[in-house]
């Protein structure tokens, strides 16, 4: 199967280095202490966040810094054929894993001993990246929330196909049985918290392909401070200042 | 969440008693009820409905199975429900399992009628392909995106606007297949049955408190509630299910008063929700 077209355009249209559409929405859930909706093309993330507040299982607190705990969730309906599991399947653990380590390097715990801050990831629909696009909705939902943080941490993927390096793999691209590169970073710090990969890949290529990774995860951390400043904005109007 | 205080409890009941609750609605309003429907492209069908601070998503998956050997010319419809942990930390894990069963109960009452499939709200004939072969298993599944109360109404309307979003691929049996060979059959990628969702009911949930009931109660509410009774009205008035819920009993009398309530005031919510989902599918067109 061809994947990129010999005049460079992917299967949706896009040239390699080319990400999909970035949509993100803060305060979806009004209930939560923090929120957000983030969209990458058709994946689509919602993200709760509750805390700082009182540890609930005594046995786990720490009193140097806070405890971050994190639950990731796929709807029944949010991939193509439908399927039916409960939560703390094994890909459903490992994923909140991963997503806890990344907010747990960005968050200034420290600040906060004998907390808990608790991170919920909805995912709506998936389409590829749905990790990326977790901890993304995640960062957004801390900083709707007012958790200190060092940095935004955005993820992004790429891959490597009919020998060319692609940013931000689609579902039918994850597919494929190529290699599959998943990069978080705090883009002020420029610091590599999250990098996964399967498959095999000659290391050079790999060095072309992850820095293909940083390149979208700055842009996706460019995009989050803007819709930030935004909502920064519309606080300041309603509040009169 | 945190628990109310001895103040506050009595600030809700003497409200209510007042026709004056903390929202400052009567007893018998809605909050703004706001639709949207194709929020989850991947679906048949899909809505989101948000009440106040509650936020469901509903979406319709429609897969081609077996017919059941009991109503072998009936299609299959189900209805799951799910609480995401971010609708509240409580629901971490399998603490929402239990609430989701409920609802999932209530609704496959209230809208999916009896055993034989009468008084359902969806003709379970026109998703049969070959009698007693094929048949369109219809999969609704609910999700609690965000929890203040009134979930079962919040529920019944997300459903009822999803199930106005479905298309349903068209199926062409081939020809000149034998009579006891499995037929083979080619979906449409074009052509789309769409649902007559007229008889769909809508859910009414009156839930009392101290010696009045109100509708749509909020969480506030609801956790000052001695019993509350959903009830699932179509549109031509009829009565499609009752669930009650909490564990003090209520007079006889006082239930057919809250059916004949719940009738009046679902008229309001039926027009209602009709016009929203309507505004919500012109505006997916656009």
């Amino acid at each position: 199967m061809e994947y990129v077209s010999p005049e460079g355009l992917r299967l949706d249209g896009r040239r390699p280095m080319e990400m999909r559409q970035i949509r993100a929405e803060i305060g979806a859930v009004s209930k939560a202490d923090g929120s957000a909706i983030f969209e990458m093309g058709n994946t689509k993330v919602i993200a709760a966040v509750y805390g700082p507040r009182e540890v609930q299982n005594r046995s786990q607190q720490i009193s140097s810094h806070a405890l971050v705990r994190c639950e990731y969730c796929m709807a029944n309906f949010s991939t193509g054929d439908r399927m039916r599991k409960s939560k703390g399947d094994r890909r459903s653990t490992e994923i909140s894993l991963v997503i806890r380590q990344t907010m747990e390097a960005c968050i200034l715990t420290h600040l906060l001993p004998r907390s808990q801050i608790d991170i919920y990831v909805q995912v709506l629909q998936a389409d590829g990246g749905t990790r990326s696009a977790c901890i993304n909705a995640a960062t957004l939902a801390l900083a709707d929330a007012g958790i200190p943080m060092r940095d935004l941490v955005t993820s992004c993927s790429a891959g490597y196909l009919n020998s060319t390096p692609l940013l931000d793999l689609n579902y039918v691209e994850d597919s494929a049985g190529g290699p599959d590169v998943t990069l978080g970073i705090l883009p002020k710090l420029d610091k590599v918290t999250l990098l996964q990969m399967d498959s095999k890949l000659p290391i050079d290529i790999l060095e072309n392909v992850m820095q293909l990774a940083i390149e979208g995860c700055k842009a996706i951390a460019n995009y989050i401070r803007e819709i930030l400043l935004a909502n920064t904005k519309q606080l300041e109007y309603r509040r009169g200042v | 969440m945190v628990g109310l205080s001895l103040g506050e409890t009595h600030f809700i009941q003497g409200g209510i008693a007042q026709d004056l609750r903390c929202d400052g609605r009567k007893r018998l309003t809605y909050r703004p009820i706001s639709v949207e429907t194709g929020v989850i492209p991947q679906t048949n069908g899909s809505a989101r409905v948000r009440m106040g601070a509650t936020d469901v998503i509903a979406s319709v998956k429609a897969e081609l199975g077996k017919p059941s050997l009991l109503q072998p010319d009936k299609g299959k419809v189900s209805i799951y429900i799910d609480c995401s942990s971010t609708a509240e930390p409580a629901f971490e894990g399998r603490g929402g399992d239990e609430l989701a069963a409920e609802l999932s109960n209530a609704l496959q009452h209230c809208l999916l009628g009896g055993k034989s499939g009468e008084g359902a709200g969806i003709d379970l004939s026109s998703l049969i392909v070959v009698e007693g072969k094929i048949c369109w298993d219809l999969y609704i599944d609910g999700l609690v995106v965000s929890s203040d109360g009134n979930l079962l109404d919040a529920l019944g309307a997300a459903i009822k606007a999803a199930l106005s979003n479905t298309g349903i691929p068209r199926v062409e049996v081939a020809a000149g297949t034998s009579n006891d060979e499995h037929p083979e059959v080619d979906v449409s990628d074009e052509e789309f049955l769409q649902f007559d969702t007229s008889r769909v009911p809508v859910i009414v949930t009156l839930t009392k408190v101290g010696r009045h009931y109100i509708v749509d109660a909020t969480s506030e509410e609801e956790s000052q509630m001695s019993s509350g009774v959903s009830i699932s009205v179509n549109r031509q008035g009829h009565i499609c299910g009752i669930t009650k819920r909490g564990g003090v009993g209520l007079d006889p009398s006082i239930i057919l008063d809250m059916i004949s309530v719940a009738k009046h005031v679902s008229e309001q919510l039926i027009n209602k929700l009709d016009s929203e989902i309507a505004s919500a599918e012109a505006d997916e067109e656009s």
